[in-house]
């Protein structure tokens, strides 16, 4: 019994911080150098807000980019859950998304596990995209989430 | 379904074929309480059949449809799964107190012979073992008098719709099956959870559905299609009017 949803970002492992090559093709990389670097990040986030199907939760998370998480997180009962996040971090903010599909879903603290995105972001984030797994235990009960992210990051 | 015992009633009148059918009519209705935008609530659901002429054909399935965005799934109902096999053969009282969702109430009326007996039957709506990731809810209807049965209809919650499939049951070996008229059931209510805290089990009322904050226009709309024995169908709508926002 897991308790709590948790969500979880996967940065492919073995991508080093490098400027990447592609981005040295193009002519916006005159101004901005772009980097990729694997992330793993995770925390447990605290029920702040609901409304009928879909729950915010806030809270800290460490890891790679260590920061205030916000998620948005719905749920109408289909397997598939989704989850919209903001990282506010140190000179930026990371947005994203993620879909994942919900296993047990009548235990008190079902898991779920999908793909997630990074969509975009802000100062010193304000190139970024990536891509990668999120890992999680919702908490039915207080709507707590324990997420771990997993996943590569382009910034 | 299994049938718990098959008869509780003295016979001494032949078996006739039931009064003939008609076309069927459905009504629904659909409330909150409390009606507030944002809220916790309880869902009360009940539908009504009726027939033009003598009783309805025997309801053998149900598609029901509900706001998508009422937070069912979210409500913190369900935090346990009640084996369908324990429900059938002893009731809701085999399942966890986790696993009640909400009660009811039905109403029958039994062909036995000559004469249309009524017969009332208790809901228990439990949450069941998942199935392929949705939430599987579990409807339990016990009838004592005349006909002593108990049918536990599995269905899923998706996303706004679930269908029921209602098992006929006769009012006597090979008789005609019972015809059912009138079910009331709510989501939510006066429900007494346990959970563990400190080491010990503690008691508490689970919050119930969650109303979105905004409402649908035009209201919460719910609508069923009731498909019947005889191969007709009926269909009935309604809508929760938007209540005040108080949020």
């Amino acid at each position: 019994m897991l308790g709590a949803l948790a969500l979880t970002t996967h940065v492919a492992a073995g991508a080093s911080a490098q400027p990447s090559q592609a981005a040295a093709l193009t002519p916006h990389a005159a101004a901005h150098t772009a980097r990729v670097i694997p992330v793993r990040d995770e925390g447990r986030l605290g029920f702040v807000a609901d409304s009928a199907t879909q729950i915010v939760d806030e809270g800290h998370v460490s890891g790679t980019i260590p920061g205030k998480a916000r998620v948005d997180f719905t749920y109408n009962g289909s397997p598939t859950v989704t989850a919209r996040f903001v990282i506010r971090a140190a000179g930026g903010s990371l947005y994203g998304r993620a879909s994942c599909r919900l296993n047990n879903p009548t235990s008190p603290t079902p898991s779920f596990r999908g793909a997630l995105s990074i969509t975009g972001g802000s100062g010193r984030y304000r190139h970024a995209h990536g891509s990668g797994e999120l890992f999680g235990v919702f908490h039915r009960r207080g709507y707590a989430l324990l997420v771990q992210a997993i996943g590569r990051l382009r910034y | 379904m299994g049938r718990l015992v098959a008869m509780g009633l003295a016979l001494g009148s032949i078996v006739l074929p039931t009064a003939a059918h008609a076309t069927q009519t459905a009504t629904i209705k659909a409330s909150f309480s409390p009606e507030r935008l944002g809220a916790h609530t309880t869902v009360s659901l009940g539908f009504r059949l009726a027939a033009t002429a003598g009783i309805p054909s025997p309801l053998t399935g149900i598609d029901f449809r509900y706001p998508a965005d009422l937070g069912i799934a979210t409500s913190g109902l369900g935090l346990a799964s009640c084996d369908p096999a324990a429900l059938q053969e002893h009731g809701s009282s085999a399942c966890p107190a986790n696993s009640i969702m909400g009660y009811g109430s039905a109403a029958a009326e039994v062909p036995l012979g000559p004469e249309i007996v009524p017969e009332t039957a208790s809901i228990v709506l439990v949450a069941g073992p998942s199935r392929n990731g949705y939430l599987n809810l579990l409807v339990a209807a016990t009838g004592r008098s005349p006909v002593a049965a108990r049918i536990v209809m599995p269905t899923l919650l998706d996303n706004g719709h679930l269908h029921i499939s209602v098992p006929l049951v006769p009012s006597l070996p090979e008789g005609p099956d019972v015809a059912v008229v009138r079910v009331n059931a709510t989501i939510g209510g006066k429900l007494t959870y346990y959970q563990r805290r400190h080491g010990k089990r503690v008691a508490y009322h689970p919050q119930g559905v969650v109303l979105p904050k905004h409402c649908p226009r035009g209201g919460f709309r719910f609508g069923g299609t009731f498909s019947f024995l005889d191969g007709t169908q009926a269909q009935a709508a309604t809508v929760v009017k938007c209540p005040p926002n108080h949020a």
